[in-house]
């Protein structure tokens, strides 16, 4: 049992999509990254957690078995968890499991996905039973799309409010080198773009992406010989909702706040709106980032699209969410979870550039898959709880 | 947005026609089109193919090669390049007969390493290890290891000495990206719990459900076990083909492999009796009123097709608002 | 164990579907929920107790993405801690068992299940190879399997003739496990009359994939000690994977099991693996079973025929093993489940007197990435 703290991290140039390297290649690159910033070698690492997203994705099952060969894993533990779209997180929370057990003392997370390779809606879609409404399905934007709806008429999660969230998000991938959609956009362009599930329209949703992360994690009597400067890991957890479970309420993420909950209470947070310095959510659509406010307690609950307009999670104010851009910059649906992670890490860690917070201390982190039925969170912070 | 195919990939299929008759199964299909990228050292390797050259890589920090070129030493994983090129012809190290041929080990001549192939117009009884082989090259090549057909067994020598450095033939373009389609067929099972609603719904237009014993709600597609308090299911109880939406958007998108053609509206419906949603469409209203005129936890009905059941949701047309 | 932790874990309870060809009127849900009542009941545990949820699925079998996303009612795992390993079910226990270890955890269910007879395995398999250079020329589990058959018969100079005792021994060992639906249990001259089709390998020689779905309750010391009789202790594990191109992979060997069984024997503090009870491990052909059992330390490189022919002290896949039984996914949590069971002396087929055991479980085409775990009561 010991304290876990990220040592390295490493991203791609995320791109709509990467012809120079194969899914190997893009992962390595990642790699390549991570292990600079940690001043390390392949030959450090005792163990690797592969995370990505569905099989169907890529064309490889199981791809960790094609991959090990660059990621330098001949004869190491290799394990792939997957976990939809917050698989990256799921991901580390495996590899932190690892470390705090004793079973590896630095363990390499690599978390990817090269969407340009295939047909995305469909193979999103191929997450409905077969027998059971698959054919309806369009990835599952019709579903975050049906319960936006739901949400604007009981909450008031406007499209409005929404349009914020992807002019605040488009306007943060700016400062963020890693960010391939660089687009300034208004709330009109936002509202006027083209219906996709209504009201879900092609400005609520974040690009299509190839593009990897790696994250290096290391226990904490392991953690002075390599680093001068880590994010210690205050609490991570991971947690399941049964998709068509009678009665299973919507309108907020019981997943999310059960692992809120326990993540808070692991890292002592009691105010998460003045605790956090920042926060970096993952949004699939513009409207989820509304629904996490929430669900993570940053506001009360219909008040999200008050919490928006008042400026509060821009980089500005007091609670920025996003200042990496979050999706809106880049979306490479395996990699998303950890690059948030990675990008709470450099927050903490003072290492974010252009788009750092100033004296951000603490750092809060949400990911998800599925049908919103998956839904990870985690504290980043610069000192241990 | 992706472009739509020109022949929309169905979700379903034939099966696997291996399926047992008194348990009917679902026919599902799968059928995914990619365009993967190969990398640095497969996008040459594949490309000198047309060239008849085989491409190997070395590995500058413990030696290791391989036989087709890797970006990465398998050994160590340091990067790696294209560097040397081998023979085109080589010895058999190991093979095998499956019902797709006959596959070996070929170790070519200039290798350090095997690498898998096809032997062509070989009976096994003709094989040992050491047989000597050389590449049938394909007549028209396309940038795949197809390009090398496979192997068939020849007496010729290694003609030359190898491995020779590698020097990329001048204008050759390095393959980039493959076409691939992945195909998979499958005989879902039913299961009594699916088999009861589906066939009900076939012969009756019944819709049934079951009870958890403990909460008492109903669960529509019914199931052994309540999810929520992981208890037997044990009642089975009709529902009504009348309910209340959930939840609904309206599909603009088009995407490959769709099979609705949009718009339409798609709705989360609560059967009246049941705690769960079912996925469907409302129909009989225009998408744009709809977006004025729908609101969740409206009454909707379900519109059955008049043509023969197939016992499936399909079986049902739409749902259509009941407006007060 | 763990090097840093104090926490020791132990299984609890397991129990497992009828794994049988064939499920016809069974989905997926119906095989993991029965599995996972059937490991509460009598555990001492209720669902209510259970912490987190670690499953073993594959979404290319099962025809769903995200598979596990929608049998988390079946699965029990509604509003709790959940992860999914694409990987042989073993791997998932790994996960759990780091969970307990760290701490942050003290109950776990561990899930596989697989329906292969609903898909392609030979589909399951080749869609693990690289697309560029192997997967055109056909390349896949039966070639591997038949390559790697060839290889270990010429670097030891046996005989074919050895394949039919290892399949016949496990089936005669599954004919005695109630969980294993056997129609007719073959006989070495049955097994060495089967059709050839993976050159040496015959049908038989192969690993029959089968249906069903396994669970297993780990818990912490503290929770074991309240609710078990008989807990039984993960002493080690390892894990190792080989390089992915087959071609250049030791063909008659498995270093990476064996990389993975020294890592279980050291964390364990076991010298001598020969003087363990129980084997259960997980094999894709009779040749690569008896690779696996020289790469634990069971008998010497060439040297595991012997002990089909002369007999072994230790007890060789008292549950028949893989290849009667390969419910692909959870097959080596299916081992888990037995080694302990039979250790706590729950079954039958439980070898009197066991009291220690090594547990294997593999994923890839031939036999690519290896999972060790050491077990005592």
């Amino acid at each position: 049992m010991r304290d876990v703290a990220i040592v390295g991290t490493g991203q791609t140039v995320h791109a709509r999509r990467r012809k120079d390297v194969s899914q190997a290649g893009l992962v390595r690159e990642a790699v390549d990254g991570a292990l600079a910033d940690a001043e390390m070698t392949l030959d450090d690492i005792d163990s690797i957690v592969v995370a990505s997203g569905p099989a169907l994705f890529g064309a490889v099952n199981q791809p960790e078995k094609w991959l090990v060969d660059g990621l330098g894993g001949h004869m190491k533990p290799v394990v792939r968890i997957t976990s939809g779209g917050g698989t990256g997180l799921a991901g580390a929370l495996a590899a932190m499991n690892q470390v705090s057990s004793g079973f590896a003392d630095k363990v390499l997370v690599v978390a990817y996905d090269k969407l340009s390779e295939g047909a995305l809606q469909y193979q999103i879609s191929t997450l409905y039973d077969p027998f059971w409404g698959r054919e309806f399905a369009v990835g599952i934007m019709g579903f975050a799309s049906a319960y936006w709806k739901a949400r604007i008429e009981t909450l008031g999660h406007t499209e409005e409010a929404a349009a914020l969230v992807s002019v605040k998000n488009h306007k943060n991938a700016f400062r963020n080198p890693y960010s391939h959609v660089r687009k300034e956009v208004t709330v009109e362009d936002v509202l006027n773009s083209r219906p996709l599930a209504w009201p879900i329209k092609l400005l609520d949703v974040p690009p299509i992406s190839d593009g990897a992360c790696a994250v290096i994690l290391a226990g904490d009597d392991v953690v002075p010989q390599v680093s001068a400067k880590p994010a210690w890991i205050r609490g991570m957890s991971y947690y399941g909702e049964a998709d068509n479970a009678a009665n299973r309420f919507m309108l907020q993420s019981v997943p999310l706040q059960l692992a809120a909950q326990r993540v808070y209470k692991k890292a002592g947070i009691t105010n998460p709106r003045r605790q956090f310095d920042v926060a970096e959510l993952q949004e699939p659509y513009t409207n989820f980032e509304l629904s996490y406010y929430e669900g993570l307690g940053l506001c009360r609950t219909g008040e999200a699209a008050a919490l928006i307009e008042s400026g509060a999670t821009e980089m500005e104010g007091d609670i920025p969410c996003n200042p990496s851009g979050g999706c809106m910059g880049a979306n490479p649906i395996g990699a998303t979870a950890l690059i948030r992670l990675a990008e709470a890490a450099l927050q903490v860690t003072d290492k974010a550039g252009e788009r750092q917070v100033p004296g951000a201390r603490t750092a809060l982190v949400q990911a998800g898959g599925g049908w919103a039925n998956l839904r990870g969170v985690a504290v980043v912070g610069a000192d241990k709880n | 947005m992706e472009a739509k195919a020109a022949t929309p990939v169905m979700m379903r299929g034939e099966g696997l026609g291996s399926a047992p008759g008194e348990n009917p199964t679902f026919a599902g299909r799968i059928e995914l089109p990619y365009t993967l990228t190969t990398g640095r050292a497969a996008s040459v390797f594949l490309a000198e193919l047309a060239n008849h050259k085989l491409v190997g890589s070395r590995c500058e920090k413990c030696g290791d090669v391989a036989v087709p070129a890797q970006d990465f030493c398998a050994a160590c994983g340091e990067t790696t390049a294209a560097d040397f090129e081998v023979a085109p012809t080589g010895a058999l190290t190991g093979f095998t007969a499956t019902p797709a041929g006959v596959l070996a080990m070929i170790r070519l001549d200039g290798a350090d390493c095997d690498l898998v192939h096809k032997v062509l117009d070989a009976e096994l009884a003709d094989l040992e290890v050491g047989t000597r082989v050389a590449a049938r090259w394909a007549a028209s090549p396309a940038g795949s290891m197809l390009d090398v057909e496979g192997f068939e067994v020849s007496d010729a020598a290694a003609a030359g000495e190898w491995p020779q450095p590698f020097e990329a033939t001048a204008d050759v373009e390095p393959v980039l990206e493959q076409s691939y389609d992945l195909r998979l067929d499958y005989d879902h099972a039913f299961g009594p719990y699916y088999g009861t609603l589906f066939d009900g719904i076939a012969t009756s237009r019944r819709i049934q459900g079951v009870r958890c014993p403990r909460c008492t709600c109903v669960l529509v597609p019914p199931r052994e076990y309540c999810d929520a308090c992981f208890v037997r299911t044990e009642e089975w109880v009709d529902v009504a083909d009348t309910g209340t939406i959930k939840a609904f958007s309206v599909i603009h998108m088009e995407f490959v492999g769709q099979v609705r053609e949009p718009p339409y509206v798609y709705a989360e419906i609560v059967l009246d009796g049941s705690a769960t949603r079912l996925i469907h469409s409302i129909g009989g209203i225009d998408v744009e009123e709809a977006k004025e005129r729908l609101h969740t936890g409206m009454k909707v009905r379900a519109v059955w097709k008049d043509a023969e059941p197939t016992g499936s949701l399909e079986d049902i047309d739409y749902f259509e608002p009941v407006f007060d | 164990m763990f090097a840093k932790s104090s926490n020791r874990v132990a299984v609890v309870a397991s129990a497992q579907t009828s794994l049988k060809s064939r499920w016809a009127n069974r989905q997926h849900v119906d095989l993991i929920s029965e599995a996972v009542s059937a490991a509460l009941k009598g555990s001492g545990l209720r669902i209510e107790d259970v912490d987190f949820v670690i499953d073993s699925g594959s979404d290319i079998l099962d025809g769903r993405s995200i598979s596990n996303c929608g049998f988390l009612g079946a699965m029990g795992a509604h509003h709790k801690e959940e992860s999914r390993v694409e990987e042989d079910g073993l791997w998932a226990a790994l996960y759990g068992a780091t969970k307990i270890g760290a701490g942050s955890a003290e109950v776990g269910l561990l899930i596989g299940y697989s329906k292969p007879s609903e898909g392609d395995v030979s589909a399951f398999y080749w869609s693990q190879v690289e697309p560029f250079y192997q997967r055109p020329v056909g390349f896949g589990h039966e070639a591997a399997s038949g390559l790697q058959a060839q290889s270990y018969l010429a670097e030891h100079g046996h005989s074919e003739e050895i394949f039919a005792d290892v399949v016949a021994h496990d089936w005669a060992k599954a004919a005695t496990n109630p969980w294993v639906e056997t129609d007719d249990v073959p006989a070495a001259d049955a097994i060495r009359a089967s059709a050839v089709v993976a050159a040496p390998l015959r049908e038989l020689e192969l690993a029959r994939a089968v249906d069903g779905a396994v669970a297993v309750v780990i818990t912490s010391q503290r929770v074991a000690e309240r609710v078990c009789p008989t807990p039984v202790w993960i002493t080690g594990i390892g894990t190792a994977i080989d390089q992915h191109a087959f071609a250049r992979r030791e063909r008659g060997s498995l270093p990476a099991a064996k990389v993975a069984a020294e890592a279980a024997y050291k964390r364990a503090g076991i010298g001598d693996p020969t003087k363990l009870s129980i084997a259960e491990v997980s094999a894709s052909s009779a040749a690569t079973q008896l690779m696996v059992l020289e790469a634990l330390g069971l008998a010497s490189p060439g040297g595991a025929p012997a002990l089909y022919r002369d007999g072994s002290e230790i007890h060789l896949n008292p549950s028949g093993g893989s290849l009667p039984a390969d419910p692909i996914m959870a097959t080596g949590l299916v081992r888990l489940s037995e080694a302990s069971l039979q250790l706590a002396d729950r079954v039958d087929h439980a070898p009197a007197g066991a009291t220690s055991a090594v547990v294997h479980g593999a994923g890839g085409v031939g036999m690519q990435n290896h999972c060790v775990f050491t077990l005592e009561v």
